[in-house]
């Protein structure tokens, strides 16, 4: 852990369009009955800065992310997000969860409103702000990735791929100074995944904070400041990008990239 | 002599077809046409129900139906966010007042709120307050159930999104989960609207005006006025299929909307 680059080394190097806010957890604790998801976690996400969080399903990266913005309660350890203490029993939850957005697996759009509504409603019933200024702020955000023309599509007629975009897009409408995506592309179609990534990769270099669930090797890689490796509820390890993909020090990390990187891959020495 | 299977199945449709041909021809043979004539077709007679059937039986029928409804869905939508609640008193009550309204005859609900309830309160209440009460509350409890289960039909993810862009429980149900599940219970919703408006005919047991009768009471009315036999109440019986057969030809087609809308 003491070879960890520290955050603000890697941050600086990006642009500031966003106003962005760090992450910071520490001893993160989340059991379901007997069963220890987290096993005590601390990571932190500087201000503008793009982590993605790697591992096998189950080594609890989702039950984490899903903690940042309180979508799970963790049983113990703090969570600072932006200038909130999420674990704070007195925190306004729906005040801190504003300032956080979230990119779920399954996109998870409204299907009985079109893609400039997805974008909309919560700028008027949240952010009370009128129409005409929400219809203009959600118009910007569906261009942004690519769907300016699709606004008045509903989710059924949109594939899945511009489904995942409009869900960006329905985050980035509320001003986010921190994004959280969760298996972003691991429900589309292999065609339309890079369409995906293009957008995050875009907002990345805008200096928005990211923190990133995925299996796309090359998307961490290439836009990371840093990768976490998870496995059974314990940061295995961590650093910069290339270093843990290319040049793993953990055999545990060595094994699960070997296996991602080359799905065909059979050890038949054992 | 061996059959095939295609030759059997032929054999068995004509058997069925036989026995009901026969079945038929007896219940008409049997039949004592000419009492029948008199007493339950006889639509000679029938003239004086009209033009009032529809200003006064049919009218009252809708009316009393709707404010059923109207009391019944708000009362029912109360009812399954109690039982859907992290609350466990809510959860209780809710299910008391399911099980209870669910299990005992509408009947006995019209004659507790006709005349007990007024009785024990010292209230005067008209007819179209007791019918409101009483159909609604006894839709209510109906109707919470088909919405609950519209309610936890609607994705988790949904909640999720919802309260992930900062909207409060409550919102996130209003604006979200809410207006899903009633796509999903349309179909269901409007089979209670039928239930509900043939239930409007208990109202009977209480006394009524003739401004105030509704279908059956209308054709009971005619049975001992017109002497026509039972003639009134067949035609009071054909002016609920005028209401019940579009409902259900609505409700099959809200179903298949919804079938094709979700791929």
């Amino acid at each position: 852990m003491n070879d960890v680059v520290h955050p603000s080394d890697t941050a600086g190097t990006r642009g500031s369009a966003v106003h962005a806010a760090g992450v910071s957890l520490k001893d993160l604790r989340k059991s379901y009955g007997t069963n220890e998801v987290l096993k005590g976690i601390s990571l932190d996400v500087a201000p503008g800065e793009v982590v993605c969080l790697i591992g096998p399903s189950g080594s609890g990266k989702s039950t984490l992310l899903r903690c940042v913005n309180l979508l799970e309660k963790p049983n113990e350890g703090t969570i600072h997000v932006g200038g909130f203490e999420a674990t704070d029993p007195d925190v306004d939850i729906d005040k801190m969860r504003r300032k956080v957005g979230m990119v779920f697996q399954q996109f998870n759009l409204f299907p009985h409103l079109n893609a400039l509504q997805n974008c909309t409603i919560a700028q008027t019933k949240v952010l009370k702000r009128g129409q005409a200024e929400a219809d203009k702020v959600a118009h910007a955000n569906l261009e942004r990735v690519g769907l300016g023309h699709l606004a008045d599509r509903f989710p059924d007629q949109l594939s899945g791929g511009q489904q995942q975009r409009v869900a960006i897009a329905r985050a980035l409408s509320m001003d986010p100074e921190l994004m959280l995506f969760d298996e972003p592309t691991s429900a589309l179609d292999p065609e339309t995944v890079g369409d995906v990534l293009s957008v995050m990769r875009n907002l990345a270099k805008e200096g928005m904070t990211m923190l990133v669930v995925t299996h796309e090797m090359g998307f961490a890689r290439e836009v990371a400041d840093r990768v976490v490796f998870m496995d059974g509820g314990v940061v295995v390890e961590e650093g910069v990008a290339e270093q843990v993909i290319s040049a793993p020090t953990q055999s545990r990390t060595k094994e699960f990239l070997k296996r991602v990187l080359d799905p065909t891959h059979i050890d038949i020495s054992k | 002599m061996a059959m095939t299977a295609r030759q059997r199945a032929k054999v068995s449709l004509y058997v069925q077809a036989g026995i009901f041909v026969v079945a038929v021809a007896a219940l008409i043979l049997a039949t004592d046409w000419k009492t029948i004539g008199t007493s339950v077709f006889n639509f000679g007679k029938i003239g004086p129900m009209f033009p009032d059937i529809f200003l006064s039986g049919l009218k009252n029928t809708l009316i009393y139906t709707a404010l059923g409804f109207i009391v019944g869905l708000s009362g029912g939508l109360l009812l399954a966010l109690m039982k859907l609640s992290s609350f466990p008193l809510y959860r209780w009550i809710a299910t008391g007042y399911i099980e209870f309204f669910r299990g005992i005859p509408a009947l006995l609900v019209f004659i507790a709120f006709g005349y007990g309830v007024p009785l024990a309160f010292g209230v005067q209440w008209n007819v179209t307050v007791v019918v409101m009460i009483s159909l609604g509350m006894v839709a209510a409890a109906y109707i919470a159930e088909t919405l609950r289960a519209g309610l936890q039909a609607v994705p988790r993810g949904q909640l999720e999104a919802a309260r992930s862009l900062g909207m409060p429980q409550w919102r996130a149900m209003v604006s979200i989960v809410i207006p899903q599940a009633f796509r999903i219970v349309l179909p269901p919703l409007t089979n209670e609207v039928i239930l509900l408006t043939k239930d409007s005919s208990l109202i009977y047991v209480l006394g009524l005006t003739a401004s105030q009768y509704e279908l059956t009471k209308f054709g009971r009315d005619g049975i001992s006025s017109l002497g026509a036999g039972l003639t009134p109440l067949l035609v009071a019986g054909a002016f609920y299929l005028v209401i019940t057969i579009p409902l259900s030809l609505l409700a099959r087609k809200f179903e298949s909307r919804s079938a094709r809308t979700k791929r």
